[in-house]
């Protein structure tokens, strides 16, 4: 074998000299000649019978170099030189097929690279197909939760899950010793972690005892923080450790790829120690995410049928109001992540179908001419012998070299939009910044590019050279023709979905920024501080820092006006209470429903002033009420109209936790303008404002400075950090402008808009390309014909008329087909779209417009070159 | 007389390790040896005895040097390497199997 192989390699070096071969078969041709003469020939007929007999030496010398190792290599980069040297000649032709190829391959690439780590990565859990996410579903929260005081008992009563767990959040912890850190800290039971398959890489899990109220406390730790803080030193385990102040024993280390199934970070893992006798009698209890795992051949419709029981219990207990609002969710801890990503996912995913199969017909479209083109030249080729797998072999040389170069091309464009799009994404889109491009995708666009390849090539090197294309007229390829003028609507009609698309998303981007947000943002820097439990585990410790800190900022240079709160507006967290818990003195208690939720946030009297939110009615909390024991309350414009329709509500009295004879009594003082509460998009809810007065009770850790200043917001915020770092230099603070924060908000429209205005734009050039290339073609097959009908006096009008004609039915049917497309495919982005319709004619006006328009210049510029078609020159070529 | 293409794929290069076996040759005399053993039933044509020679000599099965033919003049000799008699060997044994195996089949239909 060895032997063999290096005969070949020795033949591959040292090739045979032609003349060798030539001089063997010439001395077999006078052997015969001799035999012939001995037969008794005359010397001339000896050597004519001889030829005869000897047959073709051409073909002998070409089969003998066929045989030669290495032969297929060579008539490889035979091929390949040949293309490039025919690419060469035409670079317009190749750049347009490559840039197509390379726009359609890295577009599709880069999606594909975001979509896959959204939707189709394997989660870091054993058997993530059979976990779920078991909880209730309410107006209240997002996605689904658990109550203490219902999730012992589904818990002991289920059956459908061989495991059942919670975990109650993830919450900052202060890891206090020699390098103090603010690690966030995942409460979990016990079972947590075996119930997710995950053990931990050293050390153990906590047990039940351990994850009892009073036990001593314990703590497991994320591989990266073993890394970072301990230098993955082994004798970290069983050191104990201080965590939020309380010695707490480090006792494992959890998988590098360890990640809570609600996707929020955490640093380490430490028991709920909940106290689970008086979570079952607690009503509602903590709130908890529950997650399970299916009992083998369970099916998740069959596991949610087995929970019903439970769950009808659960409900049987909760109060009256919510019995119709809440519901019972189980799914796939997969379905729970990717909860609002999916849609944009999938949006995504078909755009770039779209995108790609606008390039591909284009590729397509221009080989074909090209192809038609070179008719001539395969069938001299033919002609001159060469066989047919031979010139299909070349033709798929060739587009497999174009396919390479926009594969090539097309990964680096894919990973320059990947780092586009990661820049450009919002925060919440999860894994995106972990996205890359990996080899599974470049295979997949090499698969995808291939596939081009050959399906391109064959279209036309399959078509047998016919032999009136040796005379040299330019046939005419109806079929190809008319398959051309297909290919070119289907690309109008696609580009004209992805402009629809995109138009009606920056439409809604538009709204969405342009809305009014009822304060006004402008020179407002907000700082949103943290207070961690070391140092500041009283309320009286609490307050008494954002006093001190209020009286260093408040006088300081630039400071108009300052105000704290505990959360900001339009956007984010704030605390919500359901509506019919608030009750008025002197009406009857709501009976039905919870009323759905209100918002509300703790302020200081200047909060109204310094947003700029209008007082309707009554006033702002005054400095006076400071120091007052008794309770005040401001209502939006929206809460008092609901309350208390039509009549004045200035100094009435609520309660807000359900009338409790120790509730206290609130008194409404003012009425305000409704502001954004729910996030841009999101439904406004009703708020009220209780005041922040000097007492501790009213306070707590968290607190948002709003300052109104004249000065640069980065100034203001360079300032504001000093003053905090004077007295306390290790707390973490968030400052940014107001308008800043509010421009957040807006990412993931704004990051939606662009990627499929993006898309829009590149589908609409390919199809522009599409459209040029088809006309002009049709121009040049047609160059003769035109020149008759000059010669036989037609004017210049009557011919680009001619053209003309053919394109506008072609961008028609295009346009027709991809309205009807374009309106029925953008139902589906109902839910991404703000304050405009899914079929909103203006936008589909302008977007008709704008196609036909465009569309029309292409097809313009080469029937404009059609009436310049000299006839003489024309009919010479006949 | 049946052409040379109606060979079984592969008998050619058999026939040619067989008779490159007794002495070495050149491409005429191949020719004529096999066409002389097989009384006139097989006739090699010249354009598909060198590709088949050329074939076989990539592989190294034969080796082909220049020497002076009976009536002195240059000509090209085949000869069998050590690979190419082992090469021999097995593609007997590989025809002999056939051969069997294809009278068995026959006979079996002729009986039945």
């Amino acid at each position: 074998m060895l032997k063999e192989l290096l005969t070949r390699l020795r033949f591959f070096v040292a090739r045979k000299i032609h003349r060798e071969v030539d001089e063997e078969l010439q001395f077999h041709l006078e052997q015969q000649i001799e035999v012939n003469i001995a037969a008794g020939m005359t010397a001339q007929e000896a050597r004519r019978q001889a030829v005869i007999a000897f047959g073709g030496v051409e073909r002998a010398r070409e089969e003998c170099r066929e045989q030669r190792p290495g032969y297929r290599m060579e008539t490889l980069l035979q091929d390949v030189r040949y293309a490039i040297r025919g690419f060469r000649r035409n670079p317009v032709f190749t750049m347009t097929i490559v840039v197509t190829l390379m726009l359609g391959i890295g577009a599709t690439t880069a999606v594909f690279s975001v979509v896959d780590r959204i939707l189709l990565r394997s989660l870091p859990y054993a058997h993530a197909d059979r976990l779920v996410s078991v909880g209730l579903i309410a107006p209240i929260m997002q996605q689904e939760f658990m109550l203490g005081g219902s999730y012992y008992d589904w818990r002991d009563n289920q059956t459908p899950f061989e495991a059942f767990t919670s975990e109650t959040g993830v919450t900052p912890c202060d890891l206090t010793e020699e390098k103090p850190a603010r690690l966030s800290c995942a409460n979990v039971e016990a079972t947590f972690l075996p119930t997710l398959g995950i053990s931990p890489v050293l050390g153990r899990n906590f047990t039940a005892e351990e994850d009892r109220p009073n036990a001593p406390k314990v703590a497991l730790i994320s591989y990266q923080l073993w890394q970072s803080h301990f230098g993955r030193d082994r004798n970290t385990l069983n050191k104990l450790v201080s965590l939020d102040g309380q010695p707490a024993r480090v006792i494992g280390v959890l998988p590098k790829d360890f990640e809570m199934p609600t996707l929020e970070a955490a640093d380490a893992v430490v028991p709920q120690a909940l106290d689970e006798a008086a979570q079952r009698k607690a009503d509602p209890g903590r709130v908890m995410h529950a997650f399970a795992r299916l009992e083998p051949e369970v099916s998740m419709d069959q596991a949610r049928a087995a929970l019903h029981p439970v769950f009808d219990y659960s409900l049987w207990l909760a109060p009256p109001q919510f019995r119709n609002e809440v519901h019972l969710q189980v799914r796939s801890l997969r379905d729970r992540q990717v909860h609002d990503v999916r849609l944009v996912a999938w949006v995504l995913f078909g755009l770039v179908v779209a995108v790609l199969l606008i390039a591909c017909a284009n590729v397509t479209s221009l080989l074909m001419a090209r192809g038609a083109g070179r008719e001539r030249e395969l069938a001299v080729r033919s002609a001159l012998g060469a066989s047919r797998a031979r010139l299909v072999r070349q033709a798929l040389t060739e587009s497999l070299v174009l396919s390479l170069a926009g594969a090539v091309a097309g990964c680096a464009l894919a990973e320059l939009l990947l780092h586009l799009f990661i820049a450009i994404a919002p925060e919440g889109i999860p894994f995106l910044n972990k996205a890359q491009i990996d080899t599974r995708i470049i295979l997949f666009t090499l698969l995808i590019s291939l596939l081009c390849g050959t399906l391109f090539c064959l279209v036309p090197a399959l078509h047998k050279p016919r032999a009136e294309a040796l005379a040299g007229r330019i046939a005419m390829a109806t079929s190809h023709a008319a398959l051309r003028q297909w290919l070119v609507v289907a690309q109008i009609a696609a580009s004209m979905i992805l402009l629809a698309g995109g138009a009606l998303l920056f439409r809604s981007f538009w709204n969405l920024q342009n809305q009014h947000l009822g304060m006004h943002t402008e020179s407002v820097v907000t700082a949103r501080i943290l207070l961690g439990q070391k140092g500041y585990a009283t309320q009286e410790r609490q307050m008494e820092f954002f006093q001190q800190l209020e009286r260093r900022l408040r006088y300081g240079p630039g400071v108009s006006l300052l105000a704290m709160s505990d959360s900001l507006p339009p956007g984010g967290y704030h605390h919500d209470q359901i509506y019919a818990s608030i009750a008025v003195a002197g009406r009857p208690k709501p009976t039905s429903g919870t009323g759905g939720l209100v918002a509300w946030r703790w302020v200081t009297p200047d909060y109204f002033r310094a947003l700029d939110i209008p007082i309707l009615q009554g006033e702002s909390f005054t400095e006076e009420e400071l120091t007052s024991r008794s309770h005040f309350i401001v209502l939006s414009k929206l809460l008092a109209a609901r309350m208390s329709p039509g009549q004045d509500p200035i100094g009435q009295r609520l309660q807000l936790a359900g009338g409790a004879p120790d509730d206290p009594w609130y008194t409404v003082v003012g009425v305000v303008a409704n502001v954004k509460n729910g996030g841009l998009a999101g439904e406004d809810e009703p708020e009220y404002y209780r005041l922040r007065r000097n007492l501790p009770q009213d306070w707590s850790g968290t607190a948002a400075i709003i300052i109104k200043t004249s000065l640069r917001p980065e100034e203001m915020s360079r300032w504001i950090r000093s003053q905090i770092a004077t007295l306390d230099s290790t707390l973490p603070v968030d400052i940014e402008a107001l308008q800043q924060r509010v421009n957040k908000l807006a990412d993931q429209p704004r990051f939606q808009t662009v990627l499929v205005g993006f898309f829009a734009a590149t589908g609409l050039m390919l199809a522009v390309i599409g459209l040029y290339g088809v006309i002009s073609y049709l121009v040049t097959q047609r160059t003769q014909e035109i020149g008759v009908r000059m010669a036989l006096g037609a004017s210049r009008g009557d011919i680009l008329r001619l053209v003309m004609g053919k394109s506008l039915r072609l961008i028609a049917w295009g346009t027709v087909a991809g309205l009807v497309a374009a309106l029925t495919a953008s139902r589906v982005l109902s839910s991404l779209l703000f304050r405009v319709g899914p079929h909103d004619p203006v936008t589909f006006a302008l977007v008709t417009l704008l196609l036909v328009f465009v569309a029309f210049v292409a097809a313009l510029i080469p029937a404009r070159s059609a009436t310049r078609v000299n006839p003489t020159e024309a009919l010479r070529n006949e | 007389m049946p052409p040379s293409s109606d060979l079984l794929q592969g008998t050619l290069d058999l026939l040619i390790l067989k008779t490159l076996a007794i002495e070495s040759m050149h491409g005429w005399g191949i020719a004529q040896r096999i066409q002389q053993v097989s009384k006139d039933a097989l006739q090699i044509g010249q354009g598909s005895l060198y590709p088949a020679l050329h074939r076989l000599e990539y592989k190294g099965w034969i080796q082909a040097d220049w020497g002076a033919s009976e009536n002195n003049r240059r000509a090209k000799f085949y000869s069998l390497t050590r690979t190419g008699q082992k090469q021999l060997k097995a593609e007997l044994e590989n025809w002999d199997r056939l051969t069997t195996a294809i009278a068995l089949v026959l006979k079996q239909v002729q009986e039945g």
